[in-house]
């Protein structure tokens, strides 16, 4: 088949569309606002709840501790890496959503490429192996120290606590890296597809 | 409704078929054509204030739709490469939407076994988009689009010899 041929076959796809008025257009675009929105309120408001609900939890265990300097020095420091998450989890959802598509397809190849090996593969790319041990450990001694009711110390030198703070620990430490691994091999997986297109435009 | 949102809807009423053709070399599913023309409809009213150059409204919706479909096929895991694909393919849903001839329909299914860079290349040829303008669509200079062009039509052919 020639060339004008196959431009010419192309064009008759023009009559066979059905077009869509203003109205029914106007209506996607609410629809699509709609659901965006809901979502990005679904993800915050999780968010929130689950943040707001631990510091909560944390102002009212320090409170009811206030002699154990140790417990509430756990409790702060926990309280401020929970403050950070929420922040830098509200600013990551709007950097993506901020993703601008009016780019030629190289240049938002290039834009998409940037941050998501920034995100992968950057300076800060793996602190979640540091993060999330420490995060864990905060949280365990918190709960734990609080429903045995005794001072933070005194928990430490027990062995049966430590013990049940270990199995504690390695549990949630499996948990939480077997998801971060498969979220990152996700991405990972998004960022060579991006590569391979980038590369055919080279 | 706001001024800038009338101007929108009347802008994209005028240039929905690139939507719609767009739609058409990436998904052969109905409901993925549907979803991802709400959600190009959704990139372009967000990048529409950024919108400076109201000459070249053509390469932008086409920029932003091909963008937010290679995106979507990413999050579907529904890359399909062109080695990958099976023989028959899968053109039923377009059929039934649209009265296509035995010729468009083939024509269909040599673009569909491009890889998705080649399959935008393609649309825009067949769309008599300049050089000038496919470059600036898709970020290359109008030399390197002459190449790529003759190359697409070279795989197309052997994808017509293949059908």
């Amino acid at each position: 088949m020639e060339t004008n041929e196959l431009q010419n076959l192309w064009k008759k796809a023009d009559q066979e569309i059905n077009l869509k008025s203003a109205a029914e257009l106007n209506q996607i675009l609410a629809t699509k606002i709609r659901k965006t929105m809901n979502k990005f309120l679904v993800i915050l408001g999780t968010d929130v709840i689950v943040c707001v609900g631990l510091i909560v939890f944390l102002v009212i265990t320090a409170f009811n501790r206030q002699g154990d300097i140790l417990y509430q020095v756990n409790n702060l420091i926990l309280g401020l890496i929970t403050l950070t998450a929420l922040l830098v989890s509200i600013l990551s959802w709007k950097k993506i959503h901020d993703n601008k598509y009016n780019l030629s397809v190289k240049d938002w190849l290039e834009q998409r490429i940037k941050l998501l090996s920034g995100w992968l593969l950057g300076k800060y790319s793996k602190l979640y192996i540091a993060i999330i041990p420490i995060l864990l450990v905060l949280i365990n001694l918190s709960i734990h120290v609080y429903y045995e009711y005794k001072p933070f110390i005194t928990v430490m030198k027990d062995g049966e606590s430590i013990y049940g703070l270990i199995v504690g620990f390695a549990v949630g430490l499996v948990v939480s890296l077997y998801a971060m691994t498969k979220i990152r091999k996700y991405q990972i997986n998004n960022l060579e597809y991006l590569k391979t297109l980038y590369s055919s435009l080279l | 409704m706001k001024p800038g949102k009338e101007e929108f809807l009347e802008i994209l009423k005028n240039y929905q078929g690139i939507l719609h053709k767009v739609n058409l070399i990436y998904f052969r599913n109905k409901t993925d054509r549907e979803d991802n023309f709400q959600e190009i409809v959704y990139q372009l009213w967000k990048s529409f204030p950024a919108l400076k150059n109201r000459n070249s409204i053509g390469s932008w919706i086409y920029a932003v739709s091909i963008n937010t479909s290679l995106m979507r096929l990413r999050n579907q895991s529904r890359i399909e490469f062109r080695e990958e694909l099976p023989d028959s393919i899968d053109t039923i849903d377009i059929m039934e939407e649209l009265s296509i001839n035995e010729q468009f329909k083939l024509l269909l299914q040599a673009i569909c076994r491009l890889n998705e860079i080649d399959k935008s290349i393609m649309l825009l040829y067949l769309e008599e988009k300049s050089y000038a303008d496919i470059g600036e669509i898709l970020g290359l200079s109008s030399s390197n689009v002459g190449v790529r062009i003759n190359r697409v039509k070279e795989l197309l052919k052997q994808n017509f010899k293949n059908i």
